[in-house]
């Protein structure tokens, strides 16, 4: 059936047609170009966004202490919950629970050679980078050796490096002795400043200053969690876990506050759910956009069926199947579809691939905060082979109402047609 | 070959029209057989129904045996192509389709291969002296040329009957003249022919004319062809 044949006939009558052929094909591009630019729009805007968390892990939870609100079993509300060893004992023992995290802060003095200026000093666990998404930019962060050794060791961000090193002739601070409040670290890294963009931080490992400080306070506890995917998992999660630092301490389950816990699962689920539909609406649009080509497509087959009925009555007398009679109209309708929507296609990818080259030698669109908002706008493979199938099956629609009509007349009616 | 019993056949318009009231006929395999009558006699819708391009609401027709009522398109197309050739009055050639492929048309749709479609075509292009013409489009050609070309792609698969409405309606007389000459060659080759006209002259040259007047046959007159001179009965 679809020999060589069968398509020289459908070519055939194309070009028979070539201007109208064209402008019909056009209104297909068309569609099909905005559609991708639209996507891509939509994925740089998302890609922007979530680049910002990219090198953060999603799967975290963040508690802080904090006071109560409700008075509870004798105790008065106002009461400030001051974590400690047990929470992390009681987190590490939780099956969701995968690495737990406690922050120590302390605040003080950094002082080298000449230098000073403020610190604020976290106690951390080497797991805090990735949960927190700190970016190393010289030597190394802290590791689990550290840790074990309670080496008296600091990472510090890169505003606190460049001001201690201003106007001296020492370029890195690398293997240099510091010192935090009146104790001496050794530096072993320089990081970016963390995603809020506090300035002045400086991290040790938590064991190291639970030592040096002889204290088990712990302000904020981060860990990350596995098999929690959906939101009501991690909702139902959160409950349960508020409930049991609530025993732990004797404080109001109810209580809104006494810990705070918050979820960037919830939060990242809420993100991607805002950005699922923002792609719905666009696929939205961008449908609506090319029914009215293949609106256009479907109204030129039906007047090229008119126009043909003559010649569709003759091949019908000379022994035309029904079947290849809808068959050829509708593959006419679909070639035309599919190569003009593959050609919107390849000047749409065009396109965004070049924004997207342009804007990665400009540096990317940020929000001046060092916050991208727009990264990587182009579309991936699924999206061009979504693209195709709704391509065919526009093709196939526009072509089938004209071809059944044609069908359905009676041969003599059709070659007395005038 | 043909048997027509009791067809009937009525069009239901703004005013329902009973063109068909009755029509019993029967065409033996060879036979040169022509239907004249009156514009409105129903001759062309008579034919229509012996080529399955129209249908028919009362009666039975037989063609080559087998009952021909009610057939689903597909079945009808292949009616239509396996045994029946047509010659219309305007040619029905296809405008952007060359002499040879519009001859090799009816082969395409019996999924004969391209190739051998052609030498088929050419075969009987040659047959009718328009081997030089093949490459040419309907418009490039005189009428009798494109008749002679749609008379070869009516012979091309072969078939058991050809059915040829007013073929020379659109012809001159000299023309009219040849074209009949081949159609009465193609009859002696044993293929059934029905001719509908409205001129005496052409149905002259058939074995048998079939009287047609207000849907009904009139009289069927036996005829010897070669009792005439032809070229002098035409006009």
């Amino acid at each position: 059936m679809f020999n060589r044949d069968f398509w020289s006939e459908i070519f055939m009558a194309l070009k028979r047609n070539k201007l109208r052929t064209i402008l019909t094909g056009f209104a297909i591009s068309w569609g099909i170009f905005m559609l991708i630019i639209l996507l891509s729009a939509g994925n740089g805007l998302k890609n922007g966004v979530t680049s910002n968390f990219a090198d953060r892990i999603t799967n975290t939870y963040t508690i802080w202490s904090s006071s109560t609100e409700l008075p509870y079993k004798g105790h008065k509300a106002g009461r400030f919950i001051m974590m400690n060893n047990k929470d992390i004992q009681l987190l590490e023992s939780l099956h969701q629970v995968e690495e737990v995290s406690p922050t120590m802060s302390k605040g003080g003095n950094l002082i080298f050679g000449e230098k000073s200026r403020t610190i604020g000093l976290e106690g951390i666990k080497p797991i805090y980078k990735n949960i927190h998404g700190i970016n190393v930019l010289e030597g190394r962060f802290i590791s689990e050796n550290d840790m074990k050794t309670k080496s008296k060791v600091v990472v510090i961000d890169v505003d606190s490096k460049d001001e201690l090193l201003r106007n001296t002739e020492e370029t890195t601070l690398i293997g240099k002795t510091v010192f935090i409040n009146g104790l001496s670290f050794t530096v072993v890294g320089v990081c970016k400043a963390n995603m809020w963009g506090e300035r002045g931080m400086g991290y040790a490992p938590y064991s190291t200053l639970q030592a040096l400080y002889n204290d088990n306070d712990c302000y904020q506890i981060v860990f990350t969690t596995k098999g929690l995917d959906t939101k009501e998992d991690n909702e139902a999660f959160k409950t349960e876990l508020k409930r049991k630092i609530a025993a732990l301490h004797e404080f109001s389950p109810d209580d809104k506050r006494g810990v705070w816990i918050d979820s960037q699962m919830i939060d990242s689920l809420e993100t991607m759910r805002i950005f699922n539909t923002i792609n719905i609406f666009i696929w939205v649009i961008g449908i609506a956009m090319l029914i009215s080509g293949v609106v256009g497509v479907s109204n030129i087959m039906r007047i090229t069926v008119k126009e043909r009925t003559n010649e569709i009555g003759i091949r019908k007398a000379l022994g035309a199947k029904p079947s290849s009679i809808l068959l050829s109209i509708v593959m006419e309708s679909l070639v035309i579809t599919t190569i003009f929507g593959y050609i919107g296609m390849v000047c749409g990818i065009g396109v965004t691939e070049i924004i997207s080259s342009v804007m990665e030698s400009a540096g990317g669109l940020s929000d001046g905060n060092g916050m991208s908002v727009f990264v990587d706008p182009t579309v991936d493979i699924s999206i061009v082979i979504s693209a195709t199938l709704v391509l065919i099956i526009s093709g196939v629609a526009a072509g089938f109402a004209p071809a059944w009509n044609s069908v359905k007349v009676k041969p003599i009616e059709a070659m007395n047609y005038r | 070959m043909i048997k027509l019993e009791n067809i009937n056949k009525t069009y239901f318009g703004a005013q329902p029209l009973h063109v068909l009231k009755g029509i019993n006929l029967n065409v033996e395999e060879g036979e040169l057989v022509s239907i004249m009558g009156a514009s409105g006699s129903g001759k062309s819708t008579l034919l229509n129904i012996i080529g399955i391009l129209d249908n028919y609401d009362e009666g039975d027709y037989y063609l080559a045996g087998k009952l021909v009522k009610n057939l689903s398109e597909n079945q009808a197309a292949e009616f239509r192509n396996k045994l029946i050739g047509f010659i219309f009055q305007s040619f029905n050639l296809i405008p952007f389709k060359t002499a040879l492929e519009n001859v090799a048309l009816p082969l395409f749709y019996q999924g004969v291969n391209r190739k051998k479609r052609n030498m088929m075509a050419m075969e009987y292009l040659e047959r009718f002296g328009l081997k030089d013409w093949a490459d040419h489009y309907p418009n490039e050609l005189s009428g009798g040329q494109k008749q002679r070309v749609s008379i070869a792609r009516a012979l091309v698969t072969s078939p058991k009957i050809i059915l040829a409405d007013e073929p020379t309606g659109a012809l001159d007389s000299k023309t009219s003249a040849e074209v009949m000459q081949i159609l009465r060659e193609v009859n002696a080759t044993g293929i059934t022919m029905v001719i509908v006209t409205h001129e005496r002259g052409i149905a002259n040259l058939t074995r048998k004319i079939v009287h047609l007047k207000d849907g009904l046959i009139e009289s069927i007159e036996e005829n010897d062809p070669d009792k005439m001179d032809f070229t002098k009965e035409i006009k």
